[in-house]
């Protein structure tokens, strides 16, 4: 199976993370597995990107962390969380026109070369 | 679970030790963790599911990059490639520790020579003045010759104090344990040694019959008590010595104080006051006694000390950030 290389999937990172965070905020792991579940598996997030997204993010005031005494399992272990801000959701809405372009601009590409 | 926390320590060795880098180090831990019992819980062995989470943890260059420490962590690259501390490993430090377990004893048991030797000249004086006197000497000479014997005990372990040398989180951990169950002998030899030095006078209070002996049983009781101190303070110190290896700038130096900042002092100055407090306290406390030669009232140094120290200490003290 082809997997995904790091280099291109690097600047959808913060995309991806949104989007999770747009239905509910998130911890760390719990963002992690949503990532793997959503793409069947095909794409793990490392922990170090992960975190660096979240720093990255938090700097630009994308999304912010807060810690929950307790996470919804119970087990009472505090956890840091993090929520989309609004500029993160505009930002999101930005980055999804990009990627609108990306895509119909490489596509013409990949089927060119298909089409040989 | 350990080898997890032991990898992610090994990456952050040599990251300068800051709030952003323990925060980091502490949110990947927590990542790392619920990773590992969820596949734990899915069935997976412990081994897999370690190597799972290891393999999937990325690599630190990027993360430095964004937390702003790319600059940093290439220094601290640089100095390790051109000064390399050379690692101590946990068999290392285990020898190292008996080691200075003995050393320890044989400096104890040459200090405590060299305070009973008086006592003979004392107990003699009546009966035998000259050998009394022979005694003393010989009883010094083996005390001086125990201090020099320890000094070459560990002569193999010398390079510690002329080359830096370094631990890892693992040895840090083993040598923390061996701290720990220490705590209450040194506790212990602490409180009978000053007890002993100070009850040292009470023979004197009966006079009699064993008027001879009670002067020279005062040597005794201070000589065993020095022993005990002597040896709990450098059996302790060989703890300190290794878990203090580490550069105290990186996240290394912090293995010995589970997450609490350095102790730093205002300057130079005030740190060397601190550093020589108690010899100097040792100093005044033997020649007002010796001098005065009331025994039984300098002993009040000693508290006095203790309390004007914590003022010095707090005035000397830098405020944390």
């Amino acid at each position: 199976m082809v997997e995904i290389s790091s280099d291109v999937i690097r600047g959808y990172n913060d995309t991806i993370i949104l989007s999770i965070l747009m239905k509910e905020p998130s911890y760390g792991y719990g963002i992690s597995r949503q990532i793997k579940e959503i793409s069947d598996g095909k794409y793990a997030i490392k922990e170090t990107t992960l975190y660096s997204a979240f720093t990255r993010m938090e700097k630009n005031r994308y999304i912010e962390s807060f810690t929950a005494d307790e996470d919804p399992k119970g087990n009472g272990k505090k956890r840091t969380y993090y929520r989309i801000t609004d500029e993160g959701r505009t930002y999101y809405g930005t980055k999804c026109e990009e990627w609108d372009v990306t895509r119909e601009v490489i596509e013409k590409f990949i089927a060119q070369k298909e089409g040989e | 679970m350990e080898t997890i926390k032991n990898y992610l320590e090994t990456m952050f060795a040599s990251l300068p030790n800051t709030a952003e880098v323990r925060k980091a180090k502490a949110e990947l831990l927590q990542m790392m963790e619920d990773k590992y019992n969820e596949l734990i819980s899915e069935g997976q062995s412990e081994n897999t599911a370690v190597g799972t989470v290891i393999s999937e943890f990325g690599n630190l260059d990027e993360l430095a990059e964004d937390l702003g420490l790319s600059k940093e962590v290439e220094e601290t690259r640089t100095k390790e490639s051109e000064v390399p501390r050379r690692l101590i490993t946990q068999d290392d430090a285990m020898a190292y520790l008996s080691n200075n377990t003995k050393k320890s004893l044989f400096r104890a048991i040459g200090v405590m020579c060299c305070i009973i030797a008086v006592a003979w000249t004392i107990m003699l004086s009546s009966i035998n003045p000259i050998g009394g006197v022979c005694l003393m000497f010989a009883t010094i000479a083996a005390g001086v010759g125990f201090i020099i014997y320890s000094n070459f005990v560990d002569a193999e372990w010398k390079f510690m104090n002329t080359e830096l040398c370094r631990v890892d989180m693992a040895t840090a951990a083993a040598v923390k344990e061996r701290k720990r169950s220490f705590e209450p002998v040194r506790a212990l030899c602490v409180t009978i040694g000053v007890v002993l030095c100070i009850i040292c006078w009470v023979p004197n209070l009966f006079s009699g019959n064993i008027h001879v002996y009670a002067p020279a049983l005062m040597f005794f009781l201070i000589g065993f008590g020095v022993l005990l101190m002597v040896y709990a303070s450098n059996v302790y110190g060989g703890f300190e010595r290794l878990l203090q290896l580490n550069d105290i700038d990186t996240v290394s130096g912090t293995y010995d104080m589970t997450g609490k900042a350095p102790v730093k002092y205002i300057n130079k100055a005030a740190e060397t006051i601190v550093a020589i407090y108690w010899p100097v306290v040792t100093c005044i406390y033997l020649i007002v006694s010796f001098l005065t030669f009331h025994w039984e009232l300098t002993w009040i140094i000693w508290p006095i000390a203790a309390v004007l120290r914590t003022v010095v200490v707090i005035n000397c003290r830098a405020d944390e950030e």
